[in-house]
């Protein structure tokens, strides 16, 4: 730690001030939110700042609804959401992203510090909240200078690490259009307890009686498809058949495939992924009966 | 060089950090409280916790910048040698570390657990310490001073 290659270190207290700090910013510019990712990354090198912009008092959090959507500040941390998550039917957005919450490993730590925002910014494939976003439709509101613009989850993620975020943005808000599902289902499928996940799949029963799924964790970006409702059964080869198709595609649409990695070859990962999604979609089925019979 | 202010186990005090700083050197080498350990520096051992404004994190994650302005508290806190924290007490009586090492992150850890929900269930008792490594004892012993720890506080509680 030289005096000479000392980072500026700024932490506005509002967005405009946020914007105003990357004006111009280029690659060297770090943003920290939570710091779970990005502080141990500078600790061993990998990042290496001109310049730090701290988001942790621009207050860039909290929950609101705006036209049919819900509005999640980026700097939202899991532990809040968690909180957050009370009394709303199990087709609301946010169920789907506390399930994810509630899934996180690396202690109450993490969850306390880790934000949805960092989370989606950092867009490892291997993250429960890029799958959720795609998953939900999301769009994520990026600010600058320039002014404010909004990017589908869908093309926000361009790869491993790969956002389309420009130098000079920062991911303000997620918004979370209420669409048309009736509930969700979550299903992170990892080969240990504190493991990153080999296929992560969030699935919605839709109102029309079809079926959303999203993947993550199986390519480099997750990856949104939809699929028909199983009519005999999720444990129906043909249906599993389906599924494995629409995954192939919707990967092969956006350039993306199966990735090898040390947790399993892209042939597991394409074997396992229907098998992940069925389990998915029976949480959801199973939510959406709920909710059924709650109204009878 | 940054100036920050940082209110340690209620005691106010005034530090100079480079922006990298992270808090956990901060809190071991300029405040010189080194109760707290460093293991991993990634994030992923909870030996670093601390409690800021009343929430665990892992401060090896956190730049000590970030940390102007915010009340810590670090186990140098939690009781004293006549008077142990009944988190203490409990992981003493039930034989629940050897080495050592990860105690100080994992009372915190069980601290906050209590400050939050004096009657925890098993599976938050479960996700509570999930986030801090133990090399040596084994979690059969943690899990049984975490829930001695709530029965005896369910009791302090009783009128
Ligand atoms: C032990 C451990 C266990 C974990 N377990 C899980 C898990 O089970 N599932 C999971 O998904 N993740 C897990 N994580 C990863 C977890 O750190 C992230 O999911 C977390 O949400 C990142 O958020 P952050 O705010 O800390 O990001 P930071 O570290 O602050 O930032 C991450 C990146 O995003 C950028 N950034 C941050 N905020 C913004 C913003 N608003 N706008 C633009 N750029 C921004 C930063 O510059 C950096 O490049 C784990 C991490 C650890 C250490
Ligand atoms: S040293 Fe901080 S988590 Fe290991
Ligand atoms: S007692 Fe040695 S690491 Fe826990």
């Amino acid at each position: 730690m030289t005096g000479e290659d000392t980072p500026r270190y700024t932490a506005p207290a509002d967005l405009d001030g946020v914007v105003a700090a990357l004006e111009g910013a280029d690659e060297g510019t770090v943003l920290v939110g939570g710091g779970t990712m990005v502080v141990p990354a500078m600790t061993h090198g990998h990042v290496v700042p001109s310049a730090l912009v701290d988001l942790g008092r621009a207050g860039l959090t909290g929950i609101r609804e705006e036209d049919g959507a819900t509005v999640v500040g980026a700097m939202t941390d899991y532990a809040s959401l968690l909180a957050a998550d009370t009394d709303r039917g199990p087709g609301h957005p946010l169920r789907l992203l506390a399930r994810a919450a509630a899934g996180i490993t690396g202690g109450p730590q993490i969850r306390n510090r880790g934000t949805l925002g960092g989370s989606a910014s950092y867009a490892n494939p291997a993250s429960d909240v890029p799958g959720c976003l795609v998953a939900l439709g999301a769009r994520l509101r990026l600010a600058s200078a320039r002014g404010v613009r909004e990017v589908p989850a869908q093309e926000f993620f361009l790869g491993a690490f790969r956002t389309a975020r420009r130098p000079d943005e920062v991911l303000a808000e997620l918004v979370l259009p209420h669409g048309d599902a009736l509930a969700w289902g979550y299903v992170k499928f990892k080969l240990a307890e504190s493991s990153w996940p080999v296929v992560t799949s969030a699935a919605a029963v839709l109102a029309g009686g079809g079926l959303r799924v999203a993947l993550g964790a199986a390519a480099d970006r997750p990856v949104a498809l939809d699929v028909p409702a199983p009519h005999r059964g999720t444990a129906d080869p043909a249906w599993r058949a389906l599924v494995a198709d629409g995954a192939a595609r919707a990967l092969a649409d956006r350039g993306a495939a199966f990735v090898d990695d040390v947790l399993a070859d892209a042939h597991y990962r394409a074997a396992v992924t229907p098998v992940i999604v069925a389990r998915a979609v029976e949480g959801a089925l199973r939510g959406a009966d709920r909710q059924e019979r709650g109204r009878a | 060089m940054n100036r920050i202010r940082l209110n340690v186990n209620g005691e106010d005090r005034e530090v100079e950090v480079d922006p990298r700083r992270l808090l956990v050197h901060a809190v071991r080498e300029e405040v010189g409280l080194t109760g707290t350990h460093v293991g991993c520096l990634t994030g992923d051992c909870g030996a670093c916790t601390v409690l800021v404004d009343d929430r665990s994190v892992k401060s090896c994650s956190v730049l000590a910048v970030s940390a102007d302005g915010a009340r810590l508290r670090t186990i140098e806190d939690l009781g004293t040698e006549d008077d142990l924290d009944p988190v203490q007490r409990a992981f003493l009586e039930e034989f629940a570390f050897q080495c050592g090492y990860c105690l100080p992150g994992m009372l915190l850890t069980v601290r906050e657990l209590l400050d939050r929900d004096p009657d925890p269930g098993e599976e938050d008792i479960v996700q509570a310490v999930s986030g801090n490594l133990c090399r040596c004892t084994g979690y059969g012993p943690i899990l049984r001073a975490v829930r001695s720890a709530v029965r005896a506080t369910r009791e302090a509680d009783r009128p």
